[in-house]
């Protein structure tokens, strides 16, 4: 689901790279007039650990086993704070486990860390209109996934035509992860408004 | 679960370890994003012999070392599989009628043995520093203090967070739980990891308490004290020759 290093050319890799900086830096020096970074840098961080190792469980389905992307509920529950924080956790990924690629950081996380600010901005939406909660976070978090596959197979194609039948099938591959992410996320989303609703960031403006 | 303990083996002694780790960064980053963009398969079996070179310089243990860059096969084997069947070109046998192409191969093998050069040296450049070391290291090198505390704080908490996932994880295992791809068993996950979130959440705040009563600002204040001796020049300005010539071969 990530991308490795080597595959992508080096233009795709640059505008990988320009967008999540700029980006990471635009979200971070917004936030910095908003909230108190110093007590914010220590939660993210923790929050975001608590993410890396939610994405270390494989889940088997048949003959083969998929880790968990939960990029989705990394929205719903980081706000847009998402975006910087997967920054630092694909970089955790790709050195202290080589998940994905150094080079390729920039574009995974434009691949995941857009959708999860997407899937972000849709939660609000839906529960401001009342909508079900578990069934938007169901949403958001197959979601997160969708936009990901579509993400990844268009920088694919962006970067040869070569692969072209790789983008289908890595597309084709996330399919069953969405549904998987889509019920964990739900039954996520309704526990915590269950038991802590004030994790949820919701009522927050940004 | 296992612990993500990439620097166990920083306290070894060789070229590669007592390395500036500023001048460890930087040239091992340059290194990595030449290699990572090779056109040319026997340059890029040069740039993969030249990482295995610095690995086997460095003394780290193979077992530690090959355990993590065989990852790089689990992610790029389907593009083996894939991409001789479905890149066109001259044709290098036919199993029943399904064309297997000598470029489509010859890809292939170029984007593997490339990650494996890009990893192994990132490998390396981690597993022979410590990583507070590393930190320091970015800081001194300017990166925006607030990524390098969220890296330094998310490192430092993935081994407690584990520690705390296998405790559920075990006590769920006693009452019977298997974790299986049905409705029921993602729902149920999905609350532990619910609970895995609020148990991080609550213990934000108590770190953040202990750290600002410890005088926290939000601004690192980090003893940096690294000097860079002839050593380090002549092997950072070797390291800058190898990984602008690569590209330089290919012109000529």
């Amino acid at each position: 689901m990530h991308i490795s290093d080597g595959v992508l050319s080096f233009s795709v890799v640059a505008a990988g790279w320009a967008i999540t900086l700029v980006l990471s830096a635009l979200i971070l020096w917004r936030c910095k007039y908003k909230y108190d970074m110093a007590e914010q840098i220590p939660k993210i961080s923790i929050i975001t650990g608590t993410f890396f190792v939610a994405s270390l469980i494989h889940i088997s389905i048949g003959p083969t086993s998929v880790h968990l992307l939960l990029n989705g509920l990394m929205g719903v529950v980081l706000g847009v704070f998402a975006f910087p924080a997967m920054l630092v956790g694909l970089t955790l990924q790709a050195f202290l486990f080589q998940h994905g690629g150094i080079t390729t950081i920039g574009a995974n996380n434009v691949i995941i860390g857009i959708p999860a600010l997407i899937s972000y901005w849709t939660f609000r939406f839906g529960y401001r209109k009342g909508i079900n909660v578990a069934f938007m976070g169901a949403l958001c978090g197959a979601l997160g996934i969708l936009l990901s596959g579509i993400f990844l197979a268009f920088i694919l194609i962006s970067t040869g035509e070569e692969f072209r039948e790789v983008a289908y099938a890595a597309l084709i591959a996330h399919l069953p992860v969405m549904v998987i992410e889509g019920i964990i996320t739900g039954s996520v989303v309704s526990f915590l408004l269950k038991v802590r609703p004030e994790l949820l960031p919701v009522d927050t403006e940004v | 679960m296992e612990y993500p303990e990439i620097d166990a083996f920083a306290s070894l002694n060789s070229p590669i370890h007592r390395f500036d780790p500023r001048a460890k960064m930087l040239t091992f980053t340059l290194l990595i994003f030449s290699f990572a963009f090779v056109d040319d398969l026997k340059i890029a079996l040069y740039g993969f012999l030249f990482s295995i070179l610095i690995l086997l310089v460095s003394r780290l243990p193979m077992g530690f070392a090959l355990k993590r860059i065989r990852m790089v096969f689990f992610f790029l084997f389907p593009l083996l599989l894939i991409m001789p069947l479905t890149v066109d070109g001259e044709e290098l046998m036919n199993i029943s009628g399904i064309s297997v192409s000598t470029e489509g191969l010859a890809y292939a093998s170029l984007i593997i043995i490339r990650a494996l050069a890009a990893v192994t040296l990132a490998f390396t450049m981690l597993a022979t520093t410590r990583f507070d070391m590393t930190m320091k290291a970015l800081y001194a090198l300017r990166v925006p203090g607030m990524l390098v505390q969220m890296l330094m704080f998310t490192y430092r908490y993935i081994f407690v967070i584990i520690d705390e996932f296998s405790r559920m994880w075990e006590s769920m295992q006693c009452k019977g739980f298997r974790l299986k791809a049905n409705y029921h068993g993602l729902s149920i996950f999905g609350n532990i990891l619910g609970m895995l979130i609020i148990k991080s959440y609550d213990r934000t705040s108590r770190v953040y308490q202990a750290m600002v009563s410890k005088g926290y600002s939000g601004r690192p204040r980090a003893l940096i004290n690294f000097k860079m001796s002839t050593k380090d020049y002549v092997l950072s300005t070797c390291m800058v020759l190898i990984a602008v010539s690569v590209h330089l071969i290919n012109w000529y």
